[in-house]
């Protein structure tokens, strides 16, 4: 039953951009999951966003609380080793920046169903084109060495990351978005970001999305790890280098104050001793946990897994610029080989979606889920290679890395292709054979006729649409150069309005099906492995780990 | 060697740090800051020269020096190898021994043909089982050998018991063996035999005669076995989650940290030269007709 009264006292106080959001919920056009989540972009509160679903028809808001556990345990996780010195600024691997995040917060946090929910940043709002967003920081939060966290610190932290001069590993995702410099404080709980182009999905580049983004001291000068300076829940006890690192509730915490004394964090440098500590009862946690290398705990009754969709995918890149693999028919026949649901129930042990040959996942609000799903079809594959002229098949390497179920995962295409005479050789090497340098010409990934490359969660396509697949993408290893495209991707990409994105989101999803420069065979669920009895853990398909809830039976 | 050899590898140590999507103008950034853009021969003199000094230079990865790692790494190694060696030398000597005393019996068979099943098996696949036997379904020993902070004699050795044991399966056979054969000749030989003749006691032949002859080969089986057990044990370091100096070199080699790499290969190069040089001290000991100056 919709309360029209209250709508429309809501829509008051609202943009056209958000009320336009407000009224598609409404009129049916946008979900109420979908209105959620892009809400949350948009910069509503929760708060607000379940009183416009009560209002709509549909419900509240599912409570997010927890039942509260019981106070004082000490919450042990397995966590891979961090690859290299932590610091927010360059850091780039698992193991490091579940380290860091422990500390140090970001001013949003992209949840595990995708919703943005406000952590440093109370709110946040595009102006009309969606050239500068505005956060609004909460008071009265302070870093554990003292200081109150301010606008000068967020601008700080921010311009550290997207200055070219500073190693940032962050900089892959500010270029074309945001220079340095252009984050400006307008008082001490306000700053501005002026993007070098619209970007409907900004908020996300300041979340726990972009994992470098974490808000330290402005005076922050580098040696992170004599500090771990942050305002997070809780603070650095101990930390040693390659072997693990322990933390102790911060009392002076914004926030509800954390349930465990304690966390520990135990560094393992593979995925099998973690499996066995956990089962000899020597952690509670394993924070990310393979599917394939980690089967023996999916069954096992003393463990519990926590499963997130996440959009992390094993791209499978043909280029598109020589050989064969040049005619886009012969790109799609072997794209139809493929049977997917045997790779989701069989290969991922059905913890993954399926993949529709382009990056958007089911899990994005903005996905057209009405473009059909492509399925394997050898009549029509083998059609297609007769009408590009190769109806006798042709031999091509496919190269790759060894990484988690990649080696099985290429296995099983070398014996789909077979169908249709393509006969595919497999080279598979270690992680720093297949980047190289990473620049073209100087790497297996980029400069190889046909790759299988492994490519984390997002909690937007974005940058799933600029690197790789447009014509000026630094990962475009498939060397796809379309006009089309990126005309829509960059149209995609600046449109604040959900259904203008899901507009742009249907047109590319049928341009990458037509021209198949990359097979997105399948998208794999985020997994963590819990002990029995310990509840309230929040885990993040970005590695990140929230144990302030965290509780032992 | 080492330094040329990495050259040659893939990548670059600002790549290894920031990973394969960071911007490459972030990745030339950190190679400046750490020196790794400068000429191959500026950095090799640097690296030597410091090293010569004492200063094994400042681990590109951890961006702290590199001594401390490689001194642990190494302390840690010594550790778990003086375990394994505690209890396989004697009880692999001891095993060899029986066998010999015992040739072409059951209980040789059992020993020879025993030691070299478990010689054979990988020690992932026998770790793995013991991991499973005692830190899962027992759970009678941690899994891990990591012992925890401030942990005092007993208790390092209590964590360290678990991940010797492969260690121990993968030397009994081949010490047993050697002390076998070489027991087996020195009951052969002619001395032996003549001490028989002379009436001696049969425990005195073997005490002072046997014994004393046919460990020298299983000494210099032991001998080259301690570079193995000091900086091979990449396997039960990983398994085991031990910081010895094998995991470290492991490391440092996947992440291009030339300082740590350097380093502690030429840690373990000298492990290896002080071991050689004790076996050949024990070698004198033991035969004299070796000495230095004898004729």
């Amino acid at each position: 039953m919709k309360n029209y009264r209250i709508l429309d006292l809501i829509r008051r106080n609202r943009s056209p951009l958000e009320n336009h959001l407000i009224d598609g919920l409404v009129d049916g056009r946008v979900s109420r999951r979908d209105f959620i989540r892009h809400g949350s972009l948009l910069g509503l509160s929760l708060p607000l966003l379940g009183g416009i679903t009560t209002a709509a028809g549909f419900g509240g808001m599912p409570s997010l609380a927890r039942a509260a556990g019981a106070a004082g345990a000490t919450i042990r996780v397995a966590s891979s080793v961090p690859a290299a010195a932590i610091d927010p600024v360059t850091i780039a691997d698992a193991g490091g920046l579940l380290v860091m995040q422990q500390v140090a917060e970001f001013l949003c946090v992209d949840g595990p169903d995708l919703v943005l929910q406000p952590a440093l940043a109370e709110s946040w709002k595009p102006n009309d084109t969606g050239t500068v967003w505005t956060f609004k920081l909460r008071k009265g939060v302070k870093f554990h060495s003292g200081g109150e966290m301010k606008a000068d610190d967020v601008v700080a932290s921010i311009d550290r990351l997207a200055d070219p001069a500073n190693s940032s590993n962050a900089l892959s995702v500010f270029t074309g978005i945001l220079q340095k410099g252009a984050s400006k404080k307008v008082d001490d709980y306000t700053v501005e970001f002026h993007l070098d182009a619209p970007n409907g999905n900004f908020p996300y580049m300041l979340s726990s999305d972009n994992y470098n983004a974490v808000i330290i001291p402005a005076s922050y000068k580098g040696d992170y790890e004599k500090s771990f300076d942050g305002t997070g829940p809780f603070k650095i006890e101990k930390y040693t280098a390659k072997v693990g690192a322990s933390f102790v509730r911060n009392d002076d915490y914004w926030g509800p104050k954390a349930l465990p004394d304690r966390t520990e964090f135990t560094f393992f440098t593979d995925v099998q001793p973690m499996i066995l500590a956990l089962q000899g009862g020597q952690v509670d946690i394993i924070n990310q946990m393979p599917v394939l290398s980690g089967v023996a705990l999916l069954n096992d009754p003393s463990v519990d897994i926590i499963s997130l969709k996440s959009s992390a995918h094993q791209q499978l890149h043909m280029r598109c610029d020589d050989g064969p693999l040049k005619d886009a028919r012969v790109r799609r026949a072997i794209a139809l080989c493929l049977d997917r649901d045997k790779l989701a129930a069989g290969l991922m042990k059905g913890r993954s979606a399926l993949g529709n040959d382009s990056p958007f996942a089911a899990v994005y609000p903005s996905t057209d889920t009405s473009i059909p799903q492509r399925k394997q079809d050898i009549a029509q594959a083998k059609q297609l290679m007769e009408a590009a002229g190769v109806a006798q098949g042709f031999k091509v390497t496919l190269t790759t890395e060894r990484y988690l179920e990649i080696p099985e995962y290429a296995q099983l295409i070398q014996n789909w292709v077979k169908e249709i005479g393509v006969e595919l050789e497999l080279n598979i090497l270690d992680q720093g054979g297949y980047y190289g340098d990473a620049v073209f010409g100087k790497s297996n990934w980029l400069d190889s006729v046909m790759g299988i490359t492994d490519y984390g969660h997002r909690g937007v396509p974005n940058v799933y649409l600029a690197a790789p697949l447009k014509s000026d993408g630094t990962w475009n290893a498939a060397h796809f150069k379309n006009k089309d495209y990126d005309t829509l991707a960059a149209s995609y990409i600046g449109a604040l309005d959900l259904e203008a994105q899901k507009a742009d989101a249907g047109k590319i999803q049928k341009l990458l099906l037509e021209e198949t420069p990359v097979i997105f065979g399948y998208f794999y669920d985020y997994l963590t492995a819990t002990a029995k009895g310990v509840a309230g853990v929040q885990p993040t398909a970005m590695s990140q780990l929230f144990l302030e809830k965290a509780s032992k039976a | 060697m080492v330094f040329l050899g990495g050259q040659v590898l893939p990548g670059n140590v600002g790549r290894a740090i920031l990973g394969p999507f960071a911007d490459q103008r972030a990745v030339d950034a950190l190679n400046h800051t750490l020196g790794v853009d400068r000429p191959l021969l500026t950095q090799y003199a640097t690296w030597i020269w410091n090293f010569v000094q004492g200063d094994m230079g400042t681990s590109y990865i951890f961006r702290s020096p590199v001594a401390p790692f490689v001194i642990g790494a190494l302390g840690n190694s010594m550790k778990l190898a003086a375990v394994a060696f505690v209890l396989v030398v004697p009880i692999g000597i001891l095993g060899g021994v029986i066998a010999a005393l015992n040739l072409n019996r059951p209980l040789d068979r059992i020993i020879s043909l025993g030691g070299l099943s478990v010689t054979v098996l990988p020690e992932f696949v026998t770790g793995i089982i013991l991991i499973l036997i005692f830190g899962v379904w027992l759970r009678w020993l941690p899994i891990s050998a990591a012992w925890p902070k401030d942990a005092g004699f007993f208790t390092q050795l209590y964590y360290l018991i678990l991940p010797s044991l492969p260690l121990f399966l993968v030397l009994f056979g081949y010490i047993a063996r050697m002390a076998r054969s070489g027991m087996i000749e020195a009951l052969d030989s002619d001395y032996t035999r003549t001490a028989v003749l002379k009436g001696l006691p049969w425990r005195t032949v073997i005490w002072r005669h046997v014994l004393r002859n046919a460990l020298l080969p299983t000494i210099t089986v032991i001998a080259t076995q301690t570079g193995y057990l000091i900086g091979g044990l990449v396997v039960i370091e990983t398994l085991f989650r031990y910081q010895g100096i094998g995991s470290l070199i492991f490391t440092a080699a996947r992440g291009k940290d030339f300082p740590m790499l350097e380093s502690g290969i030429l840690t373990i190069g000298i492990v290896y030269a002080v071991a050689t040089l004790i076996a050949d001290f024990l070698y004198s000991v033991l035969n004299p007709r070796i000495r230095l100056g004898s004729d």
